[in-house]
């Protein structure tokens, strides 16, 4: 469904994707770990163009990009089929919970507002903030900061959900609220990638671990193999050194 | 002296003040949407005229910029063959049109700047195109941020009108002046008083109406400290 290859960037003289292979089959939850700075939250930008790979191809069905030459058409055909949750909500602050939701329906799915608003207090439901519709950002919490970017992205029926380190912004607290929505979102069979630090979360939800480290895929595996049968000595320091923290 | 009879003139004169200011900020606020547009974007050639514009804009004397105006108009006029229509009043409109966009501009770049890196990559995944982030998103976040910045725009604007008389237009000020020369300059100091005082009624309504926007916005942008309304804008 989704295949990345050579993905190779680099901010200024710092080499941050090395290469990277990555394939995802329909109904995949992938969990991508590895320590801080090695590339985990640009990879999945690279796959909605948020950031600009300097070579590396994308295949996404039937849509296949060059990342040497810019073809906003296939941009855009895979924005559309896929949905980011970011690290830091990034909720529009001048819309309400239930405005943030709807918005990209009317605007760029043309969608009736009628229908729009049907779609978007469905989804709010589904993330329990169904009293928090017309709130603005600043009068919410983390976690229902996150959850309405959650909305937002589940609204626009993706083919693929993208989750850039949904939790690490939050209060411990506040973790747990929002891992139960995703717990929800990815057991009702979406395709996801989700970069996380939450290790035992990553192992419970989802059916293959890819493990990064130095801009290239290091390991990649089911949970079972990565977590407890890998050979890699980098994976295993790495992985010592999160439950230690844990 | 008579007030009853010396604001009415002053007065007379305020419709064609209104008229420049007015045409200046709507041409201005436009002129600064291309000029801000083309200068984020940073597309090559139109980025740095767009540069060279504020510059000017910005540096030169405002005074200056409207003889400019007076005396350069009617150059263009010529060269493109066309009967020559640049009277003072229309000068003084064009003149600080360019003078208003070009400051305005630099009220709100920075303001789109300052927008979030995040709300931009938010809006880009979920496939919004530039104009259509802008109108949504963006633009209504660097409004707010721009709006304290902008209201100072057009108090200057308001006070750079009264320059418009250097070059013959018979805006409030230059009647003031007529007045006050008619009278054999008696009573000047009462003049120019007067003149003060519409000059701060004009500030205050654009003021207030500033004001009014911000706390229209201030709903979503709690982080910024709610000023206390004061009676007169600290210009």
């Amino acid at each position: 469904m989704l295949e990345l290859k050579n993905i190779k960037l680099s901010y200024g003289s710092t080499q941050v994707l090395n290469g990277v292979d990555l394939s995802v089959k329909r109904g995949d939850v992938v969990s991508i770990i590895g320590p801080s700075g090695t590339g985990k939250t640009t990879l999945l930008k690279c796959i909605n163009s948020l950031a600009r790979p300097s070579s590396g191809t994308i295949a996404f069905d039937d849509v296949r990009m060059d990342y040497q030459k810019l073809d906003r058409t296939a941009i855009q055909a895979i924005r559309l089929r896929t949905a980011m949750v970011f690290q830091q909500f990034n909720v529009f602050k001048n819309m309400t919970v239930l405005q943030n939701v709807m918005d990209p329906l009317v605007v760029v799915q043309r969608k009736s507002k009628e229908e729009a608003r049907r779609i978007a207090l469905e989804e709010l439901d589904r993330v329990g903030l169904s009293n928090k519709i017309d709130s603005y950002p600043s009068q919410l919490s983390g976690g229902q900061l996150q959850r309405t970017g959650i909305a937002r992205a589940l609204a626009v029926k993706p083919d693929v959900m993208l989750f850039d380190e949904p939790t690490s912004s939050l209060d411990p607290e506040l973790v747990g609220e929002v891992l139960k929505v995703i717990r929800d979102v990815t057991s009702s069979g979406i395709t996801s990638l989700l970069v996380t630090h939450e290790m035992q979360f990553a192992r419970n939800i989802s059916n293959r671990i890819v493990f990064m480290d130095r801009g290239v895929v290091a390991a990649d595996g089911s949970p079972a193999e990565i977590f407890e049968a890998s050979s890699n000595p980098r994976l295993t320091q790495f992985l010592t050194t999160e439950h230690s923290i844990q | 002296m008579d007030l009853s009879i010396m604001i009415p003139e002053l007065l007379s004169a305020l419709p064609l003040t209104l008229a420049i200011t007015f045409t200046a900020m709507i041409a201005g606020f436009l002129l600064a949407l291309v000029t801000t547009t083309f200068r984020v974007r940073r597309i090559p050639v139109v980025s740095q005229f767009a540069d060279f514009y504020v510059s000017y804009a910005r540096s030169v004397p405002v005074v200056l910029q409207l003889f400019v105006a007076f005396y350069g108009l009617p150059l263009v006029v010529a060269l493109l063959d066309v009967e020559d229509f640049v009277s003072p009043n229309v000068a003084a409109m064009v003149g600080l049109s360019l003078y208003h966009g070009g400051y305005l501009s630099e009220v709100l770049r920075p303001a789109y700047l300052a927008v979030e890196r995040g709300q931009h990559d938010a809006a880009d995944s979920l496939g919004y195109s530039f104009l259509q982030k802008l109108v949504r998103v963006v633009g209504p976040q660097a409004v707010h941020i721009a709006l304290p910045g902008y209201g100072n725009a057009i108090i200057y604007l308001i006070h750079n009108v009264a320059l418009v008389m250097y070059i013959g237009a018979a805006d409030v000020m230059a009647t003031a002046h007529l007045v006050m020369e008619r009278d054999y300059n008696q009573y000047q100091f009462e003049t120019y008083l007067v003149l003060a005082v519409i000059y701060s009624l004009l500030c205050l309504v654009a003021w207030s109406i500033v004001r009014f926007f911000e706390k229209r916005n201030a709903r979503f942008a709690p982080n910024t400290a709610r000023a206390k309304a004061t009676v007169m804008p600290s210009v």
